[in-house]
């Protein structure tokens, strides 16, 4: 059985016919409309950088090579084809090959190649120098000279964010210290969504305290790895107020596709009231549903979470392998918890207690967890919690910190 | 050529199954038969190349049941499937499957099979050791795949197993150990099959065939070999140190020890990235041969094939960081490894516009292996062309990781390896079994597994440039995923279709070969010396050695050009074709030790997992084997087959005398 080129003819038509209905399809229902991790839609000025110098270019030259040698092949195989073979003893010319004919290709393809390492160098800069901006940020009522400066820590699957105003550390220090699983201590520590202030270059240095992970705003700059035993550089900006949406990237264990994080820019105004807000201790609450939840808080939840007042004092490590868990000073100062999967509130501003109780009865369920007694924990164990502990647990919770502003806590809801 | 003239024995199919005295009181001295206790002792290079292609046909099913789990989770957001847990080790378990027990023991079924044929042989050069390759591979991929029942699940740290998430603290199950053996059994297996396939090809060429003269396929498989013998012992000492980190409280990747995890990428990746290389050779070597057949032209620019099919096997080496763009090993490194990068696309390059000139001015001919050959260009090129995109290192710190690098990849593996070998499989399949795969059904085969690959791995390009990351199990509402996963979930069923297909082409062409034509030596109207001898091959191979005149020697036969350059028939395939009637071939003794060496090696692996005392029955069961084996006699003392290991030399001269076409 043969199939005969008209068939062929009449197959590839349908093809054709199919895909642009396919393609029609996914423009008609807007597949990038809401893609906020959509890497060719860059927001900050390195990511526009980064994708109008060396994405667009080589993008341009992959597709110039990819029409040329898609109509070449079409157009042999147009030209050449036999529909009868059978019986036919005829031969074309046996072209052995043509010298220069393969020399001028093999040079096209240096050039070509050459070309993009163009690119390459043209464009590794955007990504890695960094400006030694400064901006004045005033903590515990002084103002002090701050190189804006975050440090990224990952944990499976979560991530913290260092903030060192009073004594300011450098990739240097850093690396001389050596290990991530006893950074000095910092005036601000949160986790799952970093804050920046806007129109500054923020140097990032990222590490890790258990597995591999890699941090990633795709709308404000590309990924870097977050390894342990290394403090790795790294820099974003945002020009505009605004939340911007990460994923883990490095497969990091069970729960990878549940660690995400966010980073909210803020204009310098919002960034300084954000750092006044945060960079207190926890007040002792006054209601009597908090206050038990606290004595709850101190039972249980002290063990691996640290609440500044409360217990950072006495605070070691945690029973997680990685010696870690998120710092809840200012829990409701974040509108996402869990590693950024959650809610703290929903989009009208109330607190969002499904999830906050659910979470607390049973985290394992909402996120994969490895809790065996004995061996170290990665993730949030189920603790056991009774429905009167987790409802006071919830009104001590919620009382950590401030509630962010109406904006905040509408733009950077998950679905 | 090891052959020797002995007195005559008759070996055409249907010999009488004779058992030979117990030469060393174990095993019966087996001897050459039908029975299917003679594939376990065969070492007959055809035997085991099909051992290996149907292992890994078994495999492509497993791995493919995987890849479907996969893409069901991942149709809808929240998927709920499969937990989260077993995601992981799913994923991992068909990357591992798919390269390590699909395409390169695929790879292997083609260059156990077709290289003493291209070079004129009778069998590799160490027969015994080619049963030993393949035993090992089996157990090896036996062993792996136990560790769902036994170990507490599959692998679950993806088949490149970063350091730390492979410790114990984040991987406490045993499957990562099983994967840190399983791949250490399966390195054995590449390792003593790369040693005997090389000196095949380098010793081993019939009288005339010299380097330059050896078919691309040949060629390409000869540097494959290459890539495993130096890319092997490197991921092997990086799966010792994991073994010892895991079982014995080694310190190699404890960064609390001062451990660099990165350490585990540079061994990993330096192994890993050959093996792109060793995975898509193999390939572009099938694509070289059936492209010229049917476009009626030589091979365009044969030295350039050639050389730029070593100049890909040497850049390959000096590439292996491009996958560690941001791992944090500093600027200066990553320019330099994006450099290195670039221009391995030239000879790639090269080789594609080399085919496309092939069918320049030819008469092309599109049976169901040229259309899966074309389409293996076609498909390579985009993914190619896509990996140029992310060769420029900054532009990969936004790709690398997301969907965009899993869609690049399974163009070049799926759309350059599978298809080629599918191609491949169409071509010789008359020539191994001695009938044709069925055209009607290898098309549909073919539209469908275009279609259908093109429809599951196009849109992860637009996922991964949408930001979908790679590895993860599920994925929330609202990020703009929904559409084309679901585009992607729908073309992965349709692969399963095709491949449902082909076994059915399978089946059906076997059922009705009674009744059809068969192919005779040279259906396709060929060039390399496979084809000169009839279909299915004799089990001696060549009646006599031929002799090589010239590059393509059995075009020659058939063809030549006369005074006005046009191509004139001198004589048809069957009429030059061999017989395969010979008598008094001398064949290699088949022997049990090369399997009963490869039952010990998971024996010491799960000793090593459950209890070094089964380790140590494994050890001694090896360790006789190997014994038994160096005493077995090479040739049994009761049988008039001449196992040939030895006295290359001393042949030579034999074969020459023999050599010729008999014609």
């Amino acid at each position: 059985m043969v199939i005969t080129v008209a068939d062929m003819r009449r197959t590839a038509g349908r093809l054709l016919a199919a895909a642009l209905t396919l393609a029609g399809v996914a423009v008609a229902t807007g597949c990038a409309s809401d893609a906020e991790l959509d890497t060719f839609a860059p927001q900050g000025p390195i990511a526009k950088e980064l994708h109008s110098r060396g994405v667009l270019p080589v993008f341009w030259i992959a597709a110039v090579v990819f029409v040329g040698i898609t109509i070449a092949m079409v157009w042999l195989i147009w030209k050449n084809r036999v529909r009868n073979y059978d019986g036919d003893d005829e031969w074309p010319a046996q072209t052995h090959g043509h010298v220069p004919l393969e020399v001028g290709w093999t040079v096209g393809f240096l050039l070509t190649m050459i070309a993009v390492a163009g690119i390459m160098l043209w464009s590794l800069p955007t990504v890695d120098a960094t400006e030694d901006n400064t901006m004045v940020v005033s903590i515990d009522d002084r103002s002090v000279t701050w190189e804006p400066t975050v440090v990224v820590v990952g944990n499976q699957w979560w991530w913290e964010f260092r903030y060192y105003f009073s004594d300011q550390v450098d990739l240097a220090d850093l690396r001389a210290h050596g290990d991530a699983k006893t950074l000095p201590p910092a005036d601000i520590v949160t986790s799952g969504q970093m804050v920046i202030p806007t129109g500054e270059e923020v140097e990032l240095i990222i590490t890790s305290r258990d597995v591999i992970h890699s941090f990633w705003i795709p709308a404000l700059n590309g990924k870097r790895d977050a390894v342990p035993n290394r403090f790795s550089p790294w820099k974003i900006e945002a020009s505009d107020p605004g939340f911007y949406f990460g994923q883990c990237t490095e497969f990091c264990g069970l729960s990878h596709s549940r660690m995400r994080m966010q980073a909210v820019a803020l204009t310098p105004a919002d960034f300084q009231t954000w750092v006044d807000r945060t960079s207190a201790d926890a007040v002792e609450p006054t209601d009597p549903e908090a206050l038990a939840g606290m004595e709850v808080f101190a039972g249980i939840c002290t063990s691996c979470h640290v609440v500044e007042g409360v217990n950072d004092d006495v605070f070691e490590r945690a029973d997680q392998a990685s010696g870690a868990a998120p710092n809840l000073t200012h829990f409701a100062n974040r509108s996402t918890f869990a590693g950024g999967i959650l809610n703290t509130y929903n989009a009208d501003g109330s607190l969002n207690r499904t999830d906050l109780e659910a979470w607390l009865r049973d985290p394992g369920a909402l996120k994969e967890n490895y809790t065996v007694p004995g061996e170290q924990y990665r993730g949030m164990p189920d603790l056991d919690l009774s429905e009167q502990q987790i409802d006071d647990l919830v009104a001590y919770l919620s009382g950590l910190g401030a509630k962010p502003a109406g904006w905040i806590i509408e733009a950077t809801q998950v679905e | 050529m090891a052959i020797t003239e002995q007195p005559p024995l008759e070996l055409g199919p249907g010999d009488a199954v004779r058992y030979a005295e117990k030469p060393l009181g174990v095993f019966t001295r087996p001897q050459q038969g039908r029975g299917w206790r003679d594939w376990l002792s065969t070492v007959d290079h055809k035997r085991i190349g099909i051992l290996y292609g149907a292992s890994a046909m078994f495999f492509f099913l497993v791995g493919g049941i995987e890849a479907l789990l996969i893409r069901l989770q991942l149709a809808a957001p929240e998927g709920s499937v499969l937990s989260a847990d077993v995601y992981n080790q799913v994923y991992t378990m068909h990357g591992v499957t798919m390269v390590f027990l699909f395409i390169m023991p695929l790879a292997a079924a083609f260059a156990n099979y077709f290289i003493p044929l291209q070079i004129g042989a009778r069998d590799v050069a160490f027969p015994r050791l080619n049963a030993l390759s393949f035993w090992i591979w089996l157990s090896g991929a036996i062993f792996l795949n136990t560790s769902w029942i036994v170990g507490g699940g599959g692998a679950d740290c993806g088949w490149f197993c970063y350091s730390t998430n492979s410790g114990v603290a984040f991987s406490p199950s045993h499957g990562v150990d099983f994967y840190a053996i399983g791949l250490q059994i399966l390195g054995i297996a590449s390792l003593v099959s790369s040693v005997n396939l090389i000196v095949t090809c380098l010793n081993m060429r019939a009288p005339g065939m010299t380097l330059m003269r050896m078919p691309v396929l040949t060629w390409m498989l000869l540097i494959t070999q290459f890539l495993l013998l130096f890319a092997l012992p490197v991921i092997t000492v990086a799966l010792f140190l994991l073994m010892f980190d895991r079982l014995f409280d080694a310190q190699f990747f404890n960064p609390d020890a001062g451990a660099d995890p990165l350490l585990w990428q540079h061994l990993f990746w330096i192994f890993g990235h050959p093996e792109v290389y060793i995975i898509i050779l193999p390939a572009f070597g099938v694509v070289s041969e059936i492209i010229p057949t049917f476009s009626r032209k030589p091979l365009f620019g044969y030295e350039f094939m050639v050389f730029s099919g070593i100049a890909i096997g040497f850049m390959g080496w000096g590439v292996w960081a491009h996958h560690m763009f941001v791992s944090g090993i500093g600027p200066i490194s990553v320019a330099a490894f994006s450099l290195s990068t670039m221009f391995i696309a030239v000879p790639t390059g090269v080789k594609v516009l080399n085919w496309l000139a092939t069918m320049w001015g030819g008469k092309l001919r599109f049976t169901v292996a040229m259309k899966f050959a074309v389409a293996t260009v076609a498909m390579f090129t985009i993914g190619g062309l896509s990996g140029v995109t992310h060769s420029v290192a900054p532009a990969d710190t936004q790709q690398t990781d997301t969907y965009y690098i899993v869609a690049h990849f399974h163009y070049v593996i799926f759309g350059g390896g599978v298809l080629g070998l599918f191609a491949g499989m169409y071509f010789w399949w008359p020539k191994i079994w001695g009938h044709f795969l069925n055209e009607r059904i290898g098309n549909w085969h073919f539209w469908i597994m275009l279609v259908g690959f093109n429809l599951t791995f196009g849109p992860m390009h637009i996922l991964g440039l949408q930001g979908m990351s790679r590895r993860i199990d599920t994925y929330a509402r609202g990020y703009g995923f929904e559409f084309w996963n679901m585009a992607a979930t729908v073309g992965s069923l349709l692969i399963a279709v095709a491949v449902l297909l082909f076994i059915w082409n399978v089946v059906k062409s076997k059922r009705d070969a009674p009744h059809l034509p068969l192919p005779g030596p040279d259906p396709w109207d060929s060039r390399s010396l496979e084809w000169s001898i009839p279909s299915p091959v004799p089990v001696h191979n060549f009646d006599t050695v031929p002799q090589v005149h010239s590059r393509d020697d059995w075009w020659h036969t058939k063809y030549a050009e006369n005074d006005e350059g046009k191509v004139v028939r001198v004589a048809t395939a069957e009429e030059a074709a061999q017989t395969g009637e010979a008598t008094g071939v001398h064949l290699p003794s088949p022997s049990f030790w090369p399997l009963a060496v490869a039952v010990g090696l998971p024996l010491i692996g799960y000793g090593l997992i459950f209890s070094l005392w089964l380790a140590l029955i494994g050890a001694l069961v090896t360790i006789a084997s190997l014994y038994s084996w160096a005493m077995e006699p090479v040739d049994d003392p009761d049988a008039t087959h001449d196992h040939h290991d030895e006295d290359h030399e001393d042949d030579k001269n034999e074969d020459d005398q023999a050599g010729g076409h008999d014609s």
